[in-house]
């Protein structure tokens, strides 16, 4: 055999290493991002028309939409995010997975842990914590999921043959120790053992921007310059660069996080707005670099991966430029506690990251599975989906945000008037999340298709075993 | 770079830095507070809420009212008003300050809206000239001036609760004063019960599994029930005929926490001085 | 993607650097983040929130006590300090505490010789209304602050029948200051001695 051929088959190993652990991660995300977006468009029903589901406790806006929101991280963000890193981590070792067993058990005792934070939440249990409303049960389950799928991680990253560190080691490595420090933190002092006072709040402001901010940017931005690349046949543009993108992510953005009218003493939003203002450099050195590992690219992107995490990097270039507006004090004075805060979340979510992974999940398919997707025509509707429903949600919720902001800053507008002129808003933003829906669902048929279609052959193959005739020697005997 | 120790003692030296910033520092400095004095005033602040007020907050949690509602009144300014409170025994000196006015108009502001080195400057004039003057510190902001309240938000106000519940979007009116400003409690009960009854065009949905709705069957109106408005046509927000609306534990509590909600106390973090009537709006103006 | 054949190893970059006027602009940012939270954080100071930006202008914003919030306060550190002796009727007790009610020290012009008393502490013996009493009472205000002790003296001479001047707390403190380290005051011959 000859070198090439070798490698040819070790890499089919080596992604077929995969299959079991990264199915059950993303058989469950997909299902779980179809249940967020349709609980989300549950939620945003009550603008439309309040007293649709009155009578119903578990249907109230105030427990469906912190449900639909967590489903969306939890349940589709960190174990899509978790597959893609095992995938990369494997392709970058270049051996099969180790420990295959931790993922797969992991895999389950994560969704498990899903589903009881969100009856728990629906039930009236919510701890009341931005981003840990899931309560005690559910995160210990999700933050034992995830240190199992970290160690076969990273016992697949310390058996790895080329012992020169990728760009996306670092990110994706501090990725697997972040969230467990910040999740085990804030837990012990919120639920476990609360502080008093305003303090809690300080430390759930700490979290979730630990958690949106830095970490789902840690990954995407680790899953973008691993795929950009390979996408645009060639190299990186400067490793160098690359790591000081890094650096000043989790040195500077890890300050950030607290609001500008926040009950807290002056030097707690202070701090923030100048983590805030350092992060132009972050976002301008990731700019950079994806701008210049794509641009004049052979390779076109007719709407597959390579435009998902494309558009998935220049979303984060936008969300990341509002969210250093918002720090700015005379901007946040405005746009504080209106829909504005929600845009820039959502367009995180599901503009930045969700696509990102969407489109890292698209192309490792194929590879892990050994066969084509089923429907790759979907690919491309999902991806016009996708980008049309941001669109919507997100300009339409960030326009009525900043129209809310102006008129909340008039004493003379009521109330009434204020929120009035945002129902308008809500016509698109609740249109643009069907069409995320519609994609989604177009995901969850590629995927659960495609593990039928695997499932059924394996099938096929042990009835061929059975009926298979026997051997003549053991037939004689 | 071959191996990986550099990313563990960067992602310690990252998160471990604001761990020690937000974490320990916010806990060491606001986790450990105690009730603090009020300003020119007696007592402390903040008293701990009654029962069925902290009962009421796991009930505003459990629904997810800061889904909607913030608790969070914002202050961008502060000005000071000089006003005259005696003429004291020189008229000629103080009128010679001010120019010719009406006595029998005291107490009247003679400065309005000024910063305080100008208030401070007319108050010494005029207390040299035998009169008696004060100074009025006053908070001003967007959420101030909707009348959400007189000061602004401090740490103490949120010194007993848990869960914090601070809320970050306002699709709802901010709630940091509503026991001030809307403290009449068949308000807030049909206000929860039927929102649109009370504030026409509201968002809020309506909570009708916080009440029951019974029939009365001649039997003695409970003192429990809800007095909903009978003059609107046509009344969709009526009970049918020979029913009545109780609010069950849950509404109960849930209102009595909505009416302990007050931060009207002067502090020395968030000094004002308070006035004898209440600054705050009347309930049209939310 | 062609990463099978073509490319083995994982991918490496071309040998540029960090560009240098992205660090240039880092440091320039650092510096304007210096500058604002020096403007705006106050320093760490619990006390200090916006639109305060440091504890200064927080203390210069305290507002003075008016006539009014000076009596409210005045009241109620007399009633936890001076009533259990005087009365919260400012009737005094016999044996233990003159009147406050009509007394000729409380309603004097000058305030400083009233002040001294709770300050500095009052043995031997004093007429009051035309009686003698032969108390004494310890510097009950040591514990006070000046503005205290200024509502405190002001709610006195204000209140069940009393018609005197308010005390300023600046008063109180030129008088604290004047006493400093000396002993009780003894009889009301001394007491005369103070200088209107």
């Amino acid at each position: 055999m000859n070198h090439n051929e070798q490698k040819i088959c070790a890499v089919s190993e080596i992604d077929a290493s995969c299959r079991v652990p990264l199915l059950a991660l993303f058989g469950g995300a997909a299902l779980w991002l179809v249940l967020g977006l349709a609980l989300s468009i549950v939620a945003s029903l009550t603008f439309h028309k309040p007293d649709m589901l009155a009578n119903c406790a578990w249907l109230t806006y105030g427990r469906v939409q912190p449900a639909a929101n967590d489903l969306i991280l939890y349940g589709f963000c960190i174990p899509a995010a978790l597959g893609v890193m095992l995938w990369i981590f494997v392709r970058l070792s270049q051996t099969p997975i180790c420990l295959s067993l931790l993922p797969i058990v992991a895999a389950n005792i994560w969704h498990i842990g899903v589903v009881v934070g969100t009856l728990v939440i629906l039930s009236g249990g919510s701890t009341g914590f931005l981003w840990l409303e899931y309560g005690r049960g559910a995160s210990v389950l999700l933050l034992a999921a995830f240190v199992l799928i970290a160690i076969s991680a990273f016992a697949t990253f310390g058996w790895r043959h080329h012992r020169e560190l990728h760009v996306s080691h670092w990110f994706l490595l501090a990725a697997l120790l972040w969230f467990p420090c910040i999740y085990a933190t804030a837990n012990f002092f919120l639920v476990i053992s609360p502080v008093r006072g305003v303090a809690q709040a300080v430390i759930d402001w700490w979290f979730a921007n630990n958690l949106i901010f830095v970490w789902l940017a840690l990954v995407g931005i680790g899953t973008a310059f691993y795929f950009l690349p390979k996408f645009a046949g060639r190299m990186l543009h400067n490793h160098y660069l690359a790591l000081f993108a890094f650096w000043t992510l989790i040195i500077f953005g890890t300050w950030c996080g607290i609001p500008q009218g926040a009950p807290v003493p002056a030097w707690l939003p202070a701090v923030s707005t100048v983590a805030s203002a350092l992060l132009i450099i972050q976002l301008i050195a990731v700019a950079k670099i994806s701008f210049k590992t794509v641009r004049g690219a052979n390779t076109q992107c007719k709407g597959g991966s390579f435009c998902f995490v494309k558009f998935g990097t220049a979303a984060f270039i936008l969300s990341g430029i509002i969210f250093i507006a918002q720090a700015c004090p005379q901007i946040s004075r405005i746009v504080e506690f209106t829909w504005f805060g929600p845009a820039q979340t959502q367009l995180q979510l599901l503009g930045f990251f969700a696509i990102v992974m969407l489109g890292a999940i698209y192309e490792l398919l194929p590879r892990i599975m050994g066969f084509e997707l089923p429907f790759p025509k979907f690919v491309r509707v999902q991806h016009w989906c996708f980008i049309a429903g941001l669109v919507l949600l997100v300009g339409s919720l960030a326009v009525a945000g900043i129209e809310q902001g102006l008129k909340l800053s008039n004493p003379a507008v009521a109330f009434a008037d204020v929120s009035n002129a945002t129902l308008v808003a809500f016509r698109f933003s609740t249109t643009g999340l069907l069409l995320l829906l519609l994609g989604s669902l177009l995901f969850a048929a590629n995927i659960f298709v495609m593990t039928a279609k695997w499932k059924f052959g394996l099938l096929k193959t042990c009835i061929a075993a059975v009926k298979a005739p026997l051997a003549t020697a053991e037939v004689k005997s | 770079m071959k191996s990986s120790f550099p990313i563990f003692l960067a992602v310690f030296v990252a998160l471990g830095a604001s761990f020690g910033g937000f974490v320990i520092g916010a806990i060491s400095q606001l986790g450990t507070a105690k009730q603090t004095e009020i300003l020119n005033g007696s007592g402390v602040y903040p008293v701990q809420r009654t029962g069925d007020a902290t009962l009421g907050l796991q009930v505003y949690r459990a629904n997810g009212c800061a889904a909607c509602h913030t608790t969070d009144v914002r202050q961008d300014g502060v000005t000071c008003d000089v006003v005259l409170t005696g003429m004291g025994k020189n008229l000629r000196a103080v009128e010679k300050v001010l120019g010719n006015f009406n006595t029998n108009e005291l107490p009247k502001i003679i400065l309005h809206n000024a910063t305080k080195e100008a208030a401070d400057a007319v108050s010494d004039q005029i207390t040299t000239a035998g009169g008696q003057v004060e100074t009025h510190i006053i908070a001003t902001g967007a959420d101030i001036s909707r009348g959400w309240g007189i000061r602004r938000s401090v740490a103490m106000d949120f010194l007993w609760d848990y869960p914090v519940q601070l809320g970050s979007l306002r699709a709802g009116p901010d709630l940091a004063n509503v026991g001030a400003r809307l403290g009449n409690l068949n308000w807030q009960l049909q206000h929860l019960y039927a929102p649109q009854s009370v504030i026409k065009n509201s968002a809020m949905p309506p909570f009708h599994f916080l009440f029951e709705v019974r029939k009365l069957n001649g039997a003695t109106l409970s003192p429990d029930a809800l007095q909903l408005p009978l003059t609107q046509q046509p009344n969709e927000f009526l009970p049918p005929p020979g029913c009545v609306v109780i609010p069950t534990e849950d509404a109960k509590n849930l209102v009595a926490y909505l009416l302990s909600l007050r931060a009207d106390v002067p502090l020395y973090e968030a000094p004002f001085t308070p006035q004898q009537t209440s600054t705050n709006s009347a309930a049209e103006k939310k | 993607m062609n990463d099978e054949i073509s490319n083995p190893k994982p991918q490496t970059s071309t040998a540029l650097t960090v560009p240098i006027w992205i660090i240039a602009l880092m440091l320039t940012l650092i510096f304007l983040g210096g500058v604002y939270f020096d403007h705006h954080s106050g320093w760490f100071n619990p006390k200090v929130y916006a639109p305060y930006k440091n504890a200064e202008e927080l203390a210069f914003y305290q507002p003075l006590s008016g006539p009014g919030q000076l009596l409210a306060m005045g009241k109620s550190k007399y009633e936890q300090n001076c009533g259990t002796c005087h009365g919260t009727d400012g009737m005094g007790k016999p044996g233990q505490a003159p009147p406050l009610a009509g007394s000729e020290w409380v309603n004097a012009k000058d305030f400083k010789r009233l002040a001294q008393i709770p300050l500095d502490g009052l043995n031997g013996t004093i007429h009051v209304k035309g009686q003698e009493w032969n108390a004494s009472m310890a510097a009950m205000a040591a514990g006070l602050s000046d503005a205290d002790l200024a509502g405190v003296l002001t709610y006195i001479r204000s209140s069940w029948g009393n018609k005197a001047e308010p005390v300023t707390a600046d008063g109180v403190k030129s008088v604290r200051a004047a006493v400093a380290g000396k002993p009780a005051i003894n009889g009301e011959t001394q007491l005369k001695t103070i200088s209107e």
